[in-house]
């Protein structure tokens, strides 16, 4: 059956075995040697619980003009336009608009900001004991107007965020998280451990903590193997007999297609129930949900599988393998490089490598899951559609109408000097 | 081998083999530099650019060599005239690592240009990770016979390398993590990186030769 054929050929190619032990290599490495204790309770005498953002505007509003204050004087901002760091520098007009924001918020004229000539941005000195000491900011005293409501702060931050070019620390998006931190009560941390306990049942929580490691190889591995399956055709010299088979091309490229996510789901299946076993050891005697790493491992890892896959085998029949490589690798690259600015709690609806490096917060998961739930869905439907596309060029190349846009100097006309 | 047929193999590859990838090299560079921001950054905040941008480069461009003789009857024919093949591939090797050096002091230029602070050792640092990671890329590409099991090894690498931070001792981000930007530990790193990347690109043509 074309099925197991396609799947014997994959198993036996050089690109899933090196897939196949770089997926264990992460697991072991990455998941299984870091689950060595249970997740300890909190007691109600301990000394620090962590800290939570919360919106509260006595905290967050000197703290973020503070913060805005000290950047204007350092002459720099930190910012995540699209998503990787960036540093930047305003031109004068920018810098005039932005000093008119800090006057209304602070009562600091431009004047007063500009001829203040004792700013030292927070930091570690060297102390007196050799040591490393923190020092804060020096910076002007801010004095907030009690006229200035909280609704007109943050509509002043927005403005700030635009001024600076989107993505800064003053945006909806950064500014709790930023300047909102407040300590975690014993409480706090009791009811996030109950809910890691009975909600996720333990290995839930564990499972998300898998996802976020093997997802990171997950996003693009797929891709070498799709793309050496697909051009195996025409490495071999048999892609003219396969053409001239009976078969149709929707049934060869979808069973190959198929065959590729099966074989390439195993060692997922495989670590996860090696996962599964790990948590169970550690945690001998209570309830756990027994289903879900494979349950996650479905929803989060199978996606990227089919994305990567379809993409790998879309470009190699239109262009070729190398050029499939470079484009999954440039979208895998700003998806990881642009997820650094949060590990947790940053998963959009177009993001490719979903992170949730957290086997807490639990909360931030679920106040994300509509994007979870459109993300996936998403990529799942995007790669049937770019299967299909798949399925259009391999039948205009086998009826010689089109052959890859590598071939396109050769069908260009030009005449050899010879 | 003479200077006239060298000039004619090193002009035909150059157009014909090595182009599209200098052009894949320059376009990466262009989109970080557009994405990520290069303009007024300190000594350890210019690392990161140019230490994650540097080993794709060198991957790009150093990984192909073997490429346009990818069909096995090509191969043979190559191989079968009097100009060794492997004199063809080392000259391709010397032309790669020269224009990553190029894009990479170019690059540490350009930063320099937009008021970041960049020294010798970013070049270093960049043409290190960009020389070892691409070495790696045509030792697999040469041994495997597949350009696609060649963008795979250094591509694990460097997933491997983010993971693991500074567990490696050939750790291609050295500078960006450093806590210290002048220890000499983080230079020393980088020569490891570049004979570390010699060492394999010899150890390929030993092997061929031998074979």
């Amino acid at each position: 059956m074309l099925f197991f054929k396609e799947c014997k050929k994959v198993i036996f190619s050089l690109t899933f075995i090196i897939y196949f032990a770089v997926t264990l290599a992460m697991y072991f490495t990455q998941f299984h040697n870091d689950c060595g204790e249970p997740l300890r309770k909190p007691g109600p005498s301990d000394e620090y619980y962590g800290t939570v953002a919360r919106e509260i505007p006595e905290i967050l509003m000197p703290n973020a003009a503070e913060g805005l204050v000290g950047e204007y004087l350092s002459g720099s901002f930190s910012a995540y336009p699209y998503g990787f760091y960036k540093n930047v520098r305003l031109s004068e007009n920018k810098k005039f608009r932005l000093a008119e924001v800090i006057t209304e918020l602070s009562g600091l004229t431009a004047y007063e900001l500009d001829n203040f000539e004792d700013y030292q941005e927070a930091g570690y000195v060297m102390g007196d004991n050799n040591g490393f000491v923190y020092v804060e900011a020096n910076i002007p005293e801010i004095n907030i107007p009690d006229s200035l409501t909280y609704d007109r702060f943050r509509e002043l931050m927005r403005e700030a965020d635009k001024i600076i070019g989107g993505g800064s620390r003053y945006s909806d998006e950064f500014i709790v998280g930023n300047f909102s931190l407040v300590p975690r009560t014993y409480e706090d941390a009791l009811a996030e451990y109950e809910r890691f306990l009975y909600d996720d049942k333990i290995t839930g929580a564990y499972a998300r903590l898998y996802c976020d490691y093997i997802g990171i190889d997950i996003a693009i591995l797929p891709v070498f193997v799709a793309a050496a399956l697909a051009g195996f055709d025409k490495k071999s010299g048999m892609e003219q007999l396969v053409y001239s088979r009976k078969v149709s091309s929707g049934k060869l490229v979808f069973t190959r297609f198929l065959a590729l996510v099966t074989v390439m789901a195993i060692p997922i299946i495989i670590t996860a129930a090696i996962a599964y076993f790990k948590v169970k050891s550690i945690y001998p005697g209570e309830a756990l949900d027994n289903f879900a790493f494979f349950r996650c491992a479905a929803y989060w890892l199978v996606p990227n599988i089919l994305i990567s896959t379809a993409v790998g085998m879309l470009v190699t029949e239109i262009m070729s393998g190398m050029i499939a490589i470079f484009v999954q690798g440039a979208w895998w690259f700003m998806s990881i490089f642009a997820a650094e600015g949060g590990l947790t709690g940053e998963i959009k609806p177009f993001t490719l490598v979903m992170r949730h490096n957290n086997l807490l917060k639990s909360d931030v998961f679920a106040m994300e899951m509509k994007s979870i739930i459109f993300n996936r869905l998403f990529f799942t439907v995007l790669s049937v559609v770019l299967v299909t596309l798949t399925v259009i060029i391999y039948e205009m190349k086998r009826r010689g109408v089109f052959n890859g846009l590598s071939d396109l100097r050769k069908n260009s006309g030009r005449k050899s000097k010879a | 081998m003479g200077f006239q047929t060298l000039g004619k193999i090193l002009g035909v590859n150059l157009r014909r083999n090595f182009l599209p990838h200098f052009l894949a090299a320059v376009f990466i560079i262009i989109a970080f530099t557009l994405l990520m921001g290069i303009s007024a950054l300190n000594e350890v905040q210019s690392a990161r650019p140019v230490e994650m941008v540097m080993p794709i480069v060198g991957v790009i461009l150093l990984t192909p060599v073997f490429h346009p003789e990818r069909d096995e009857n090509i191969r043979d024919v190559v191989r079968s005239k009097k100009t060794s093949y492997e004199a063809i591939c080392i000259l391709r090797v010397i032309y790669s690592v020269f224009f990553l050096g190029l894009l990479c002091g170019g690059f540490v230029y350009i930063m320099g240009l937009c008021e970041s602070s960049v020294t010798v050792r970013h070049f270093i640092g960049g043409f290190a990770s960009g020389l070892f990671l691409g070495a790696m890329g045509f030792f697999f590409a040469g041994i495997s016979r597949s350009v696609i099991v060649g963008y795979m090894s250094p591509m694990i690498y460097y997933t491997a390398n983010y993971a693991f931070g500074r567990r490696i001792i050939f750790d291609l981000f050295s500078m960006t993590t450093a806590t210290d930007f002048y220890d000499s530990h983080i230079i020393g790193i980088k020569y490891l990186l570049i004979a570390a990347a010699a060492l394999i690109l010899l150890l390929y043509f030993v092997m061929d030769i031998y074979k």
